[in-house]
């Protein structure tokens, strides 16, 4: 529950995100958690990391695009160097809330999970969403339910909190590609607890989503063909 | 015409070992990469040498069209030669992504501690990069 004592940091990884991202910093800021931040700038050609130094957040400026898997390393790499207990993703574009923060800390500081996601679908919430990304999340929910037995209902939220385990593990293994769903298989072969805790989204405000209508075929197609291949993995993942 | 296309393909299959090792020893293709190669290259020299080891190893395993022998050995080579150069890419591309993490975070630390920028140096490399992407 002493979240003071405890080093917590948020990271954003962000693309183009110059119309958003100021707004999520300041958001941030204002929702008075006693949290450190890092942008984490994944080869941006607009000025995304120029804004984020503005506003006051520490700049990771990636050379070149890595993809959110690379990205998101990145920062879990720098909280483990800088001995963090507590890393949180945060997405650069504004769809999630800074207010809910504590409501992911709280449970992973307790030692009740490992690592707690910040669940659309958990409890009835204002996020809407459009039918055919609402069948590819049903359908990776029930998939990843019957690969782990863990119930998850949100399993491409990017709004999640890990303890300090769990950022060791990340900096080491962390997907390159579709990395939101492939960690939830991957955590569970190594038996670490997963929790969702209900939030409400915003729609974005600005930059376009990674997952296009065009792509989401082919998108649920690969992540399903990974999951398969990480399941049968026996517990050698490292 | 069974005389030219043999001496064709002897000239041929020293040819490309002599590229090989020419490679090799210019340090444009690593050891490692130049055995299968070289394997490769001897074996066709030895295919071409005469027609006797084709029609043997057809025969053996029930071809009655010697050269598809080639054809499928060919093919086999290939397939499995694409495989082992996407195994290299693989852990080269895993390299060079924690090569980018790790120097973002050094510059990171470099820039708040010491206050030197890298930035105006960095514009000029984003730019190439972000056009080879592009490309």
């Amino acid at each position: 529950m002493d979240s003071k004592s405890k080093k917590i940091l948020v990271i954003i990884p962000a693309y183009n995100e110059e119309k958003s991202i100021s707004k999520v910093i300041k958001s941030l800021f204002d929702s008075g958690h006693k949290v450190d931040l890092v942008v984490v700038d994944d080869g941006s050609k607009d000025k995304t990391s120029i804004i984020a130094k503005e506003s006051g957040a520490k700049v990771l400026k990636l050379p070149f695009n890595l993809g959110i898997g690379g990205a998101m390393q990145t920062g879990y790499l720098y909280a483990k160097k800088n001995n963090y207990d507590v890393a949180i993703q945060l997405d650069g574009d504004g769809q999630h809330d800074p207010l809910y923060l504590g409501d992911l800390i709280t449970p992973l500081l307790d030692g009740r999970s490992d690592m707690i996601i910040g669940s659309r679908y958990v409890a009835k919430t204002e996020y809407q969403s459009n039918v055919s990304r609402r069948i590819g999340m049903i359908f990776f929910s029930t998939l990843v339910t019957l690969l782990t037995g863990n119930p998850i209902k949100d399993t491409t939220s990017g709004f999640r909190a890990v303890n300090r385990k769990i950022i060791d593990y990340f900096a080491d293994n962390y997907p390159s590609d579709y990395p939101e769903v492939d960690v939830l298989i991957r955590l569970h072969k190594k038996k670490f607890k997963v929790m969702e805790v209900p939030v409400e989204m915003k729609e974005r405000q600005g930059g376009t989503s990674s997952i296009t209508p065009l792509k989401s075929i082919y998108y649920v197609i690969k992540v399903s063909i990974v999951l398969l291949i990480n399941s049968i993995r026996t517990g050698a993942l490292s | 015409m069974i005389i030219n296309i043999y001496i064709l393909s002897i000239i041929f299959s020293v040819a490309f070992l002599a590229l090989v090792i020419e490679l090799v020893r210019k340090n444009k293709l690593s050891e490692k990469y130049s055995l299968l190669w070289i394997l490769f290259g001897l074996t066709i020299l030895l295919l071409s040498v005469s027609p006797f080891f084709i029609e043997r190893i057809s025969s053996l395993i029930n071809i009655k069209y010697a050269p598809s022998v080639l054809f499928i050995f060919g093919l086999l080579f290939l397939i499995v030669y694409s495989l082992q150069i996407t195994i290299v890419v693989s852990q080269q591309s895993k390299k060079i992504i924690r090569l980018t993490q790790e120097i973002t975070i050094i510059k990171e630390k470099l820039e708040s501690s010491s206050g030197i920028q890298v930035d105006s140096e960095e514009k000029a490399t984003d730019n190439s990069l972000g056009e080879s992407e592009a490309g």
